[in-house]
């Protein structure tokens, strides 16, 4: 079942186009993540989705609009900052989302235990830390068990164990099953989180699919010799070599398969050439991020 | 109905400028009549104090000091309970949690029509206690006799109210929407009515404003002052209750409708 789709969205802020004909199809049961740098409008795309932002064009539906106009009583938000009426103490700002979604048992001491909130259940909001601020959100999005949560930039602002705590959350909630929707500029939570990712940049979508395949699985081998040309040359003759950049004062080789370095070292040396630097690079998410997104200036 | 009242209630019945200005309008009500016991003698046309405690001119006196206390009170709380939204980005997640646009705009109509009941009600309640302790032979047809007062009462506290929620969804900013409520009604008003349209035009229809209309809705009970006016311009100082009422409506359909104009297509 589609969960959401969006089909050639665009918003514009005067001569500014936040988001520029955005089409995205997120299914049941998915992780997925968007990711874009900072003002790459992943939050105006979100803001849209969720009705608090007006699109100029396009159009998205929820659920194949099996909901109609209360979808939003399905899905958990939370967008930027945790918003909260900061002279209400945590259950009572929990109390009164139930209350907007209609939610007759919302659980609510469950979800401040699942948040590790409960001993200050009574404080006012205007007390807690950012991080505590943070959890109240996922636990207020938490509430009526919906079967979509939306998380932008989810561990923004925290310190590291906070980061580590929220994602460890966010990790247990994709493993209920329920479908999420990401964002972040983080690619390290992206890629531990998400099992889908779509790229946008400058409100365009630059790719989308599973993270898998986004992150390809070609091996990374920086090379380096006395003698650039001769060693580009040579590796050129290596079949398994799909691609060969130059990257600084060495060479970095694509190999479509995983192969010994010891191999690579071999061959050079059978061309009488010796290396003077082998450093097997782990391809990450990051590097294809920054690669997809540097040819769209 | 009651799902958007309920919520309303849920965020506001711990808010402290909510409690206090409630508090304050409950006490100040009947305590600044009740002052009125302490000036014995007054200058010639009222001679005692007794007329602001009797049938049926206590809903007169107590309605005018009810006019000045919505003005104030309810009339800040109507700004507040809108620009605290936006300052503390509530509504935003109040729509992102699941209200429409339209559920979230009428949740305040609802809540300032409420609280003009409720005001209203206890004016009610303050003038017939007042009253029947205070008038020493009471006659039904007496304690009747201004009865229209009631429903100008709960129009005079909504128009006040309707010109703050529209300026709070307008202004989105606590202080300024203050600042032009005061304003507008101290003395931008009094500078268009005055200044402007009697200079330009010495007609009665300068007292079609909205904020005028309202207050001739309960208007001070002193007349004297009127019929030297009316001698002077032609025309009479106040508008009468019933054009006054008309205007009310008409000006605070005017406003909320502005203001659901301006929530349905703004960006939060």
């Amino acid at each position: 079942m589609s969960v959401l789709t969006i089909q050639g969205l665009t918003k514009r802020y005067g001569k500014i186009v936040a988001v520029n004909n955005l089409g995205l199809e997120v299914e049941k049961g998915m992780t997925f993540g968007i990711l874009g740098p900072n003002g790459s409008g992943k939050t105006t795309t979100l803001g849209i989705i969720l009705g608090i932002i007006q699109q100029n064009e396009g159009s998205f539906s929820w659920f194949d609009g099996a909901y109609g106009r209360w979808h939003r009583h399905h899905i958990g938000a939370l967008l930027e900052t945790p918003n909260f009426y900061p002279y209400l103490n945590a259950v009572d700002n929990l109390r009164l989302i139930a209350h907007i979604k209609k939610v007759r048992e919302p659980r609510i001491d469950q979800l401040l235990e699942m948040v590790n909130l409960y001993h200050r259940r009574n404080s006012k909001f205007r007390t807690f830390s950012l991080g505590m601020k943070q959890r109240l959100a996922i636990a207020s999005a938490m509430i009526g068990d919906p079967e979509v949560l939306i998380f932008d930039e989810p561990t923004n602002g925290l310190d590291p164990q906070g980061i580590a705590e929220v994602r460890q959350t966010l990790q247990e909630i994709a493993e209920m099953g329920k479908t999420i929707i990401m964002a972040s500029h983080i690619l390290d939570e992206v890629e531990k989180v998400c099992s889908h990712v779509a790229i946008i940049k400058n409100g365009k979508l630059l790719a989308s699919g599973t993270v898998g395949a986004i992150i390809s699985d070609d091996m990374l081998v920086e090379v380096g010799s006395g003698n650039l040309p001769a060693l580009r040359a040579a590796m050129e003759q290596y079949p398994l070599v799909r691609r060969i950049d130059e990257h600084g004062p060495h060479l970095l080789l694509y190999l479509s398969e995983e192969v010994p370095p010891e191999k690579l070292n071999r061959l050079a040396f059978e061309q009488g050439l010796a290396l003077s630097h082998l450093r097997v690079v782990r391809k990450s998410l990051e590097s294809e991020f920054l690669e997809i997104t540097a040819g769209d200036q | 109905m009651l799902y958007l009242l309920k919520l309303e209630w849920l965020k506001l019945n711990k808010l402290l400028s909510f409690r206090l200005f409630t508090l304050f309008y409950f006490v100040l009500l009947p305590a600044i009549l009740l002052t009125g016991k302490r000036i014995p003698e007054l200058p010639p046309p009222l001679m005692t104090n007794e007329v602001f405690f009797i049938f049926p001119t206590v809903w007169e006196y107590l309605g005018y000091v009810g006019n000045w206390l919505c003005f104030f009170f309810f009339g800040f709380l109507s700004i507040i309970i809108i620009t605290t939204e936006y300052s503390y980005r509530t509504m935003r997640q109040n729509i992102i949690t699941g209200l429409s646009r339209r559920q979230y705009f009428l949740g305040k109509v609802y809540f300032i029509v409420a609280i003009s009941l409720v005001a209203t009600l206890y004016y009610v309640l303050c003038a017939l206690i007042i009253g029947s302790f205070s008038t020493s032979s009471i006659y039904w047809h007496k304690v009747w006799q201004n009865v229209d007062y009631i429903p100008r009462y709960f129009l005079m506290c909504l128009g006040y109210m309707s010109l703050g929620l529209m300026l709070g969804f307008l202004v989105k900013r606590t202080g300024v929407a203050l600042f032009l409520y005061l304003a507008y009604i101290m003395f931008i008003e009094l500078i268009l009515r005055w200044g402007v349209h009697l200079q330009l035009i010495k007609h009665r229809s300068m007292h079609f404003y909205p904020m005028n209309a309202v207050e001739d809705l309960i208007p001070m009970p002193f007349t004297q002052m009127a019929d030297q006016f009316l001698s002077q311009y032609g025309f009479d100082l106040f508008l009468s209750p019933m054009e006054a009422s008309l205007t009310v409506i008409v000006y605070s359909l005017i406003f909320i409708g502005l203001a659901y104009f301006v929530v349905e297509r703004a960006d939060l």
